[in-house]
């Protein structure tokens, strides 16, 4: 009965997986069989339509069970305490109080902690670093015991700025040295010197941006329990799989005797693709008591110790011809990482983005006395987009040329990085929907007059937010691209059930995404069945098929062909087992809403009486993810058009309204996609204006961690979001023809309100956020 | 009855005595509770360690997010910034009793026909807050909506649907107010 299609290939392959800009070759094995491709033309029924959420009434219920509501038999509580000094050493801790406190079980101290946890050293790096742990029988209790702890420490210079960090007698940051060893990092094509000195117009400008803080609003957790060696994890994560390697390292076990189930997530946006220390603490507390120990980091600890996005200073020179062609793009950055992190500079996207046979970026990664950067939300490219597009706006000014021909002008029909053709791009669809939608009249944008302007917005924007006389409007664009091919190992399987209910099962997480959804509606495509009869199974490493993590905007097209393809396993032995109870051949079947038809006649059967018949014979489809294309760039494209209002009296920038339009291949479910980039430009908004995690430079200690001094945005800010959708089915990505959604809309959304602002005030701001100070210094010149 | 809410964590009492705890009752989702907080106890605290009412989210812990807001006395309030002591004899509604159990409210509909929960977790604050608007003002404005709603953050960006979900809900009647014990400006109560 379960026989496996007969391999149409086989063996093992190299592919290249593209994850947050970083290129990684992987060796896979060739799925057994690969599912025909979706192309816009093949008529699809569940896929494509905007399917509710099905965990949606768990979450308006409050039943979704999120990593802080796990509660164990005897569960404790650990509470982190964190170091306030940026660096020095640890003279001596005084626990005596704390131990004596009531409700407290254990203390780990300085010392404590096996050393290949590398916590809980003598050594200070960071504000913010765990010196101690207290474990007791309330949150309260530790909390309160650990704040009894008394630390002396012996500060030492410290340095937490870049220019700080490579000054040439700078403290120590980290023993091998302040700056990354791949620093400087150089990626060049071309000879940027020649296309400059070949410009007939050259612009250069100095962007900054900030150091930016993820803010999910589900802090960063964990719950670890021993059943004699075996260790269960619940973890609030992006990555089931990969805190189960990290734990297993860490604490030096086999994979298989750890297991991570994550359920509900409150938001990761890139921070939580791995173990943390409240993981590994709590785990090791939990060996230490007997008991389950529940670690969850309160506001203060998310905010200073759970990634950030690292600010940059770029400085960029464009040069182009009169005719806007470009000649030549160079961007040196300074990039500071806090004490750890990887090279997720902004330098991407000044190769990906425009034709321009030279260009050279150069950047300089440094270590600083504060917490470890992480990957958040298009990392590196939404710094890059700042400076690049910002860039290309003052080109446009420069040249007296609309800023979108601009664009149109230098399109890149094939990755002009390695000169690959794209699976699909749609960028020029995307310019030019956005333009017809947002009513960018084709000159300069400047050109428009106050009154065309309220005529074009007066059906968008609300009346209460019409301009006043120190108000003045302005209107800007930027556009994006963003690797999202996702790529192997993705493995999963369709399980068809006695009662024929479909279970989905495989390794992945929804961070909120909606992923639970998006991977039913594809197996529910794929088998014929209705929605309602298919559960996505997820987020539990014991019992399913990996899959790698959520991040760089891969699960839907890293998952989702596997999904199809067990589906379609599972759909074949069904149909064989049908067509002999329907007296026909296989081939002569199809399915949907769950029930089976002999084609051209009206001989039928539901799902439910064929897996009645059988019984309990269990019918499980397996699918994996096949290798990407070879050769080919696989890209989200997008661009967004905003609209400002700026008080030039205050400087206080409102965003009034942005129009979106991103080609990212088929969309599965279109209400959920746009959801995804109401949240991305949500978050643009939001690095646009307000965020900046703020370091107090005497004292080398974060001086807004809380939600009240980090503001995001809230829903008083948010403007009038159009978004839109090009091109279509990608199937040269994958047979599915989805890319990715999730990182794209957050990338120019920036840029493009600080083209608005340069417009409506007449002067570029070139450092966000996009503060009333700032935007008040460019308007009288002071800055 | 006193509802002042002010911080009380990081306290660095050791001294506990009985005086610590007072027996009190109160009504949480129509069924009523004895109980014996601490004296630093939040109504947060009670609401998700005592009676496991974990619909109710602690995210800030510190009256910035609105993800902890229930209904006191028909009222939006911060519960991180509640004292459990000072809710004696109170009236209490969390997420979890917004609709008798299995069924979903017309607000609740509305948040799922609109998708207007990606992560969920500030869900439950969401929709105790929509509620409280409704409950007094039956056909909210955009500009009402946006007032009563600016004190419950949401890092997903779902605020467009939840402005929807909350005009749809409205149109199908969720709004009953003006209820006697709704506060005049809908915004959580210590905000
Ligand atoms: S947790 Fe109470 S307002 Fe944030
Ligand atoms: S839905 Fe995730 S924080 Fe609001």
């Amino acid at each position: 009965m379960a026989r496996k299609p007969k391999p149409t290939k086989g063996g093992f392959v190299q592919t290249i997986v593209e994850v947050e800009g970083r290129t990684e070759t992987r060796t896979v094995e060739l799925p057994a069989f690969e599912p025909t491709p979706w192309t816009d033309d093949v008529e699809l029924h569940i896929v494509g339509t905007s399917a509710t959420r099905v965990d949606a009434s768990e979450k308006v219920t409050g039943r979704a069970r999120y990593t802080a509501d796990i509660e164990r038999p005897g569960m404790l509580h650990a509470y982190i305490l964190r170091a306030p000094i940026p660096r020095g050493t640890i003279r001596s801790v005084d626990a005596a109080a704390a131990r004596a406190m009531p409700g407290v079980v254990a203390i780990m101290g300085p010392g404590d902690a096996p050393s290949k946890t590398r916590l809980l050293g003598n050594d200070i790096t960071y504000a913010g670093q765990p010196v101690a742990v207290v474990c007791a029988s309330s949150v309260r209790e530790a909390r309160n015991a650990a704040h009894a702890m008394v630390v002396a420490y012996d500060a030492a210079p410290f340095a937490v700025t870049f220019k700080a960090a490579v000054a040439p007698d700078a403290p120590k940051v980290r023993a091998a040295g302040n700056v990354n060893p791949k620093s400087p990092l150089v990626i060049a094509r071309g000879d940027v010197a020649a296309g400059l000195a070949a410009a007939d117009v050259v612009v250069t400008g100095e962007y900054r941006t900030p150091v930016a803080l993820h803010t999910a609003l589900e802090p960063h957790g964990a719950v670890c329990e021993w059943d004699g060696d075996r260790l269960t994890i619940w973890e609030s994560t992006q990555g089931i799989f990969r805190v189960r390697a990290d734990a297993a390292r860490i604490l030096e076990l086999p994979l298989s005797k750890v297991r991570v189930i994550k359920d509900y997530m409150g938001g990761g946006f890139g921070a939580k693709n791995g173990a943390g220390a409240h993981t590994i603490l709590a785990a090791l507390l939990a060996k230490q008591t007997g008991r389950a120990v529940r670690c969850i980091n309160d506001r203060e600890a998310e905010q200073i110790d759970s990634g950030n996005r690292p600010a940059s200073v770029q400085r960029v020179t464009i040069g182009a011809k009169k005719n806007g062609t470009l000649t030549a793009i160079q961007m040196v950055g300074d990039i500071p990482l806090g004490i750890s992190g990887w090279e997720g500079g902004p330098a991407q996207i000044y190769h990906e983005l425009y034709a321009c046979p030279n260009v050279r970026t150069e950047e300089t990664f440094a270590y600083i006395n504060t917490s470890g950067m992480q990957a958040f939300r298009g990392p590196g490219y939404v710094e890059g987009a700042f400076g690049l597009e910002g860039a290309m706006n003052a080109l446009a000014r420069k040249l007296n040329m609309d800023p979108l021909a601009l664009r149109k002008k230098n399109f890149a029909k094939k990755d002009p990085r390695q000169n690959r053709p794209f699976s699909g791009n749609a960028l020029l669809e995307c310019y030019e929907k956005g333009a017809a939608a947002f009513g960018w009249d084709g000159a300069q944008a400047k050109a428009l007059s106050v009154v065309d302007r309220e005529r074009l917005t007066a059906n968008h924007v609300p009346t209460t937010r019409r301009s006043s006389t120190s108000k003045r409007r302005g209107v800007g664009l930027a556009a994006q691209v963003w690797p999202t091919g996702g790529g192997p190992p993705s493995y999963a399987t369709v399980r068809i059930n006695a009662d024929a209910s479909i279970d989905v099962l495989a390794g992945t997480q929804d961070l909120g995404t909606g992923s639970r959804t998006v991977l039913a509606q594809i197996a529910a495509e794929a088998i014929g069945a209705k929605l309602t009869d298919v559960r996505a199974i997820i987020g539990d490493t014991q019992s399913l098929p990996y899959a790698g993590n959520s991040w760089g905007s891969m699960t839907t097209p890293s998952v989702g062909p596997a999904v199809r393809m067990a589906a379609e396993d599972a759909q074949r032995q069904l149909f064989e087992a049908a067509a002999t109870m329907l007296d026909t051949t296989p081939d002569t079947l199809e399915a949907r809403d769950s029930r089976i038809v002999v084609r051209d006649t009206d001989r039928t059967m539901t799902f439910a009486e064929v897996t009645k018949n059988l019984g309990n014979v269990m019918i499980s489809g397996s699918g994996s993810r096949g290798p990407n294309p070879a050769g080919v760039a696989i890209n989200t494209f997008g661009v967004q058009f905003a609209e400002v209002e700026v008080d030039v009296d205050t400087g206080l920038v409102t965003v009034l309204r942005i129009v979106a339009v991103h080609d990212a291949g088929r969309i599965i479910n279109p209400a959920l996609a746009e959801s995804q980039m109401q949240g991305g430009i949500l978050q643009g908004v939001g690095y646009a204006l307000y965020e900046e995690r703020i370091v107090d430079e005497r004292l080398g200690v974060v001086l807004n961690p809380s939600m009240h001094e980090y503001k995001i945005p809230t829903m008083a800010d948010v403007p009038v979001i159009t978004v839109l959708w090009a091109g279509g089915s990608d199937t040269a990505a994958n047979h599915t023809g989805a890319r990715g959604i999730a990182e794209p809309p957050i990338i120019p959304t920036a840029p493009a309100i600080a083209a608005a602002v340069a417009d409506a005030i007449g002067a570029e701001v070139p450092q966000i956020p996009l503060t009333p100070w700032r935007v008040l210094a460019a308007i009288t010149g002071t800055r | 009855m006193c509802r002042a809410a002010f911080k009380t964590w990081r306290t660095f009492d050791t001294s506990l005595t009985a005086e610590l705890f007072q027996l009190m009752r109160l009504t949480v989702n129509d069924r009523v509770h004895d109980v014996a907080p601490r004296d630093d106890e939040t109504l947060l605290e009670l609401l998700r360690d005592r009676l496991a009412l974990t619909g109710t989210k602690l995210t800030c812990d510190r009256g910035e997010c609105g993800a902890c807001t229930v209904l006191l006395d028909g009222a939006t309030a911060y519960s991180c910034l509640t004292l459990a002591v000072s809710c004696d004899g109170a009236t209490v509604r969390t997420v979890e009793g917004l609709a008798p159990p299995g069924s979903l409210s017309t607000l609740q509909q509305a948040f799922i026909a609109h998708d207007a929960a990606q992560c969920g977790y500030c869900t439950p604050g969401q929709l105790v807050a929509a509620q409280a608007l409704l409950d007094h003002s039956a056909h909210p404005t955009d500009d009402e909506i946006r007032a009563a709603m600016s004190g419950n953050l949401c890092r997903c960006g779902t605020y467009p649907k939840i402005v929807q979900a909350i005009r749809a809900a409205a149109e199908a009647g969720a709004g009953v107010g003006p209820s006697a014990a709704s506060t005049a400006d809908g915004a959580p109560h210590g905000a």
